[in-house]
């Protein structure tokens, strides 16, 4: 099984590489054969057009091509040079009186320098491609110049993109968005977890510089300055991986029996329910958690009724207690486990939603054929229900495990100064036990200003979040079983 | 992650912007980063010469409009709009266009750091985020610029001798002035129902929880806080300090130059929270507790005056920190005596302005405004000394701590660890006979708060 599955991911991977390689031969190819004016579009990028009378389109290239120099030398210049250093120049400020203005030095910003060289290398890599991509279809022409075929005018090119191209003319600014958006971002935050920038050396006034993978050997329990770093981090990433699979686990077997109990025939007025429990979803989370919160504060409502009615004085008595309230949300135990109870009420509408809607649709061929044959309503569900609703939400099962590693809202909102760690070590490094991953990392850059750290973190998030979709999707949609369906 | 995030995008934006502006003409005045740094200085080149022919004394700038944006509490929104429309007035021979923005002084520091070039020109900040800003050069030295206060007829000495010593003091840094004070009544005290507890119960922990016992009800007290429960600390003679690396130093688990050890405070701590009259706070939550109406008296600050006023009614009344029980005395609790500040952006355009500006903010009659308007605690001196304010309750009880309050010195690093300790003393997790383990959590507490900054 194992073995097949990791061939079309194999083939994934060598047909890119592939790709990539008959790119580059197809452009050597096109250097090699092409006539002179395919040679000097290296240089001018309008050369081969304008042989082929394409003069629009020689334009627009031209223009490009002068633009991308001017971008290098204009803009990119003042900061790809520095990128190795990230800076040299501290900035110093005298104070004019005359001019009521402050006199700065060219001082460097390492943040924009980071920041600015990485946007100039993609836009080169962009240019770059576009390039090479510019010399092939210039050879393109020359061939259809020298078969004698049609060569079409820059209206008719125009035309083909609306008519046979349009997916390109679709699909330019989505991608666009998504390299300024979120691929400029992610390659900025794998840079900075090789940096020291944290709050000695905050940009403007102070520089940062690489310092290579000594964040991730104190993360990882390296020593260091960091002492506790490690002992924080393996615990908190303990606790995200408990918390995702239970939280995970207790909503979908919650929206399951959940659905399960509206749908039987035996209920009565199943809109309204299904109605009471949409409820929670219609109320914006950051409301009804931050109400939660006060409820089982300390010195909550939910404490209170608990010392009326004296539990809190029995459970003190057996020494289960040595506070004069029950510490809901304050204390570890009793936090883990309030928080995903509280999850549940949160999470079971949304699974309960989806599970209904698979119900609906159980083959009822196999529901019937199961009756006649005399299944009990339990076998049923273990044998058919079950499995069927495994194997439709299987997927949406993966994507909310990983959701749950970065499910901030619940546990920031729910924890924020109403948890104070008891473990000193954990307060060193500023952690707390119901901490996951990401809320540490929030903290750490709001509060501590540890953004190296926090990015560091965030390269092995994503890593844990990227193995675990990939294993299990693998996995779960193995071609093969979907016939059992069919 | 996600302020970054949009620090990215909003760099790529202008980042944008600056391409276009400077490809429009090579003489892009406010485009980003370094070719700002080169303009700036062509700029105030050419504008020093101009103003150096028409006189060498006063520094005009006038003509040009000078655009300043200004940061405040929400609640203090109207109070700005009002004083910088006088400051308007006040130099109306100078052209200002002057924004006002939300941004909550306790926060100040999150924001401002977060891109300090973006952050307004002048801002108003809790005094114990100093040490950070002033390490993040996001203030401008006064030492440096009050020379512009010449525009508003006076010096930073003038500045310095009307507000109160210890106020100045806090603003100081290693010598040098950052800040001016603004407010003076950033610290916390004891609120007390005098219908429960008589006067003379409210001057210690032990009178104060023996009244609460008998009366059924609860004393209030936020003791998972580095900013509170350091007054037993400080109290006891102990300090904190600041490094001019950042590093925090701290003494809490020796002994103190008062002879008492850091084992002695922690269980003095334990016996108080302990006490079934003891009620744990959780930082920031204790307007909702008092108004729940358990509490007959209650640690806190001004700012919860008007709540515990409605609760309290007749038996509203206020008074200095209460003593405890240390190793047999009656030890004075050191409240951290806090400041509010208004500080000028280090990068500010117009950093001369910003400086005059800040300073109307704070001067005697803005401070004035502010104690009718908002009955915020001035530092003036001269303000001080009114009946008005001497007939505050609150503020009376506050500024009467002003002799023993300590101001507060420490970094980043100071709150998680101690206030661990604090909750650990709340939860009695450590045990007032175990002095090995209580030694030991302070040790640990003490490394943690002195760890070097990574």
């Amino acid at each position: 099984m194992a073995g097949q599955e990791a061939k079309p991911a194999a083939a994934a991977v060598t047909g890119f590489f592939k790709a990539i390689g008959k790119f580059f031969s197809n452009f050597g190819n096109a250097v090699a054969k092409g006539d002179i004016f395919v040679k000097l579009s290296l240089l001018w990028m309008g050369a081969g057009y304008a042989r082929r009378k394409q003069y629009i389109k020689a334009v627009i290239v031209t223009i490009l091509e002068v633009a991308a120099i001017w971008f290098t030398l204009t803009f990119a210049m003042d900061y790809v040079p520095k990128f190795g250093s990230l800076g040299t120049t501290e900035a110093e400020m005298v104070f004019n009186v005359e001019t009521m203005q402050s006199e700065w030095n060219d001082y460097d910003n390492s943040f924009e320098i980071l920041l600015f060289s990485l946007f100039s290398f993609v836009v080169w890599v962009a240019f770059f491609v576009f390039w090479m991509k510019n010399v092939m279809n210039v050879y393109e022409l020359q061939k259809k110049d020298e078969a004698g075929e049609h060569i079409n005018t820059f209206k008719e090119d125009l035309h083909d993109y609306v008519e046979n191209k349009f997916h390109i003319v679709l699909l330019t600014l989505p991608v666009l968005g998504i390299v300024v958006f979120t691929v400029i971002p992610i390659l900025l935050l794998i840079l900075v977890a090789f940096t020291n920038y944290d709050q000695q050396h905050m940009p403007p006034t102070a520089l940062f510089n690489w310092v290579g993978i000594s964040n991730f050997i104190s993360l990882f329990g390296g020593g260091g300055l960091t002492v506790t770093f490690g002992y924080a981090f393996v615990r908190i990433l303990g606790w995200t991986l408990v918390w995702a699979f239970f939280s995970t686990l207790t909503t979908y077997i919650g929206g399951i029996l959940l659905s399960l109990l509206l749908n039987n025939a035996k209920t009565r007025v199943p809109r309204l329910w299904r109605t009471l429990f949409m409820v929670t979803i219609a109320v914006p989370q950051f409301v009804s958690l931050l109400l939660v919160r006060n409820f089982f504060a300390n010195t909550g409502i939910a404490n209170t009724i608990c010392s009326n009615i004296g539990l809190v004085d029995l459970l003190r008595n057996i020494g289960l207690l040595k506070t004069n309230y029950i510490p809901f949300l304050s204390s570890p135990g009793w936090a883990h486990v309030m928080i995903i109870l509280l999850n549940i009420w949160i999470g079971v509408p949304y699974q309960m939603l989806i599970a209904t809607g698979v119900l609906m649709n159980l083959p009822a061929d196999q529901l019937e054929s199961a009756r006649v044959d005399g299944a009990k309503p339990y076998q049923i569900f273990m044998k058919i229900t079950m499995p069927y609703l495994l194997f439709v939400t299987g997927p949406a099962l993966v994507t909310d495990f990983v959701k749950n590693i970065n499910n901030f809202n619940v546990i920031y909102l729910l924890t924020e100064d109403v948890f104070v760690t008891t473990n000193q070590a954990m307060a060193n490094s500023q952690a707390k036990e119901v901490d996951l991953l990401v809320t540490w990392l929030f903290r750490l850059t709001q509060d501590y200003y540890n953004y190296k750290m926090a990015s560091a973190i965030g390269i092995v998030v994503f890593i844990i979040c990227a193995v675990f979709t990939l294993f299990a999707f693998n996995r779960m949609i193995a071609g093969s079983r979907e016939e059992d369906y069919q | 992650m996600r302020k970054n995030m949009k620090k990215c995008l909003a760099v790529l934006l202008t980042a944008v912007l600056a391409g276009s502006v400077a490809g429009c003409g090579d003489n892009g005045q406010q485009s980003s980063g370094n070719n700002n740094n080169q303009s700036s200085g062509d700029n105030s080149g050419d504008t020093q010469s101009g103003s150096g022919s028409e006189s060498k004394d006063t520094p005009a700038t006038s003509g040009e409009t000078i655009k300043l944006t200004l940061w405040g509490a929400e609640e203090d929104q109207d109070l700005l709009k009002e004083l910088v429309g006088r400051f308007e007035e006040a130099h109306s021979d100078q052209k200002f266009d002057i924004e006002i923005g939300v941004e909550s002084e306790s926060t100040a520091k999150d924001t401002v750091m977060t891109d300090i070039e973006a952050a307004a020109d002048v801002y108003a900040f809790a005094s114990d985020q100093i040490a950070d800003l002033v390490k993040a050069g996001a203030l401008a030295n006064l030492d440096e610029v009050g020379a512009a206060l010449s525009l508003a007829d006076k010096t930073l000495d003038d500045v310095k001798s009307a507000n109160g010593e210890a106020a100045v003091e806090a603003a100081t840094v290693d010598g040098k002035m950052y800040a001016f004070p603004m407010a003076g009544d950033n610290s916390y005290f004891l609120y007390y129902d005098s219908s429960v507890i008589s006067e003379e119960d409210a001057q210690t922990w032990d009178g104060l929880l023996k009244a609460a016992g008998k009366a059924g009800k609860k004393v209030g007290f936020t003791m998972a806080s580095g900013w509170y429960n350091a007054a037993f600390f400080y109290g006891a003679g102990f300090t904190t300090g600041l490094n001019e690396d950042g590093t925090t130093t701290m003494d809490w688990n020796g002994t103190s130059p008062d002879g008492y050890t850091g084992v002695q405070v922690v269980q003095s701590m334990l016996d108080i929270a302990g006490n079934k009259a003891f009620m744990p706070m959780a930082d920031g939550n204790g307007s909702n507790l008092i108004a729940s109406g358990d509490l007959c008296a209650v640690v806190s600050g001004t700012w919860d005056a008007k709540t515990v006023q409605d609760v309290y009614g007749d038996g509203y009344a206020a008074t200095k920190l209460p003593t405890f029980t240390l190793n047999g005395d009656q030890v004075q609790m050191a409240p951290a005596f806090g400041y509010k500040f208004v500080g000028v952006n280090a990068y500010s355009k117009n950093v001369g302005w910003a400086t005059v500006l800040a300073d109307f903010l704070t001067n005697e009659e803005s401070q004035a405004t502010r104690f009718e308007q908002r009955e915020i605690g001035p530092t003036n001196l001269n303000i001080l000394d009114t009946d008005e304010v001497k007939a505050n309750i609150a503020i009376a009880a506050v500024t009467s701590e002003s002799d023993f309050g300590v101001i507060q010195l420490v970094g980043g690093k100071f709150w998680d660890p101690v206030a661990t300790l604090g909750e650990n003393i709340a939860q009695g997790k450590l045990s007032a006979d175990d002095e090995d383990g209580i030694q030991k959590a302070l040790d640990t507490t003490v490394e943690g708060v002195t760890a070097a900054l990574e």
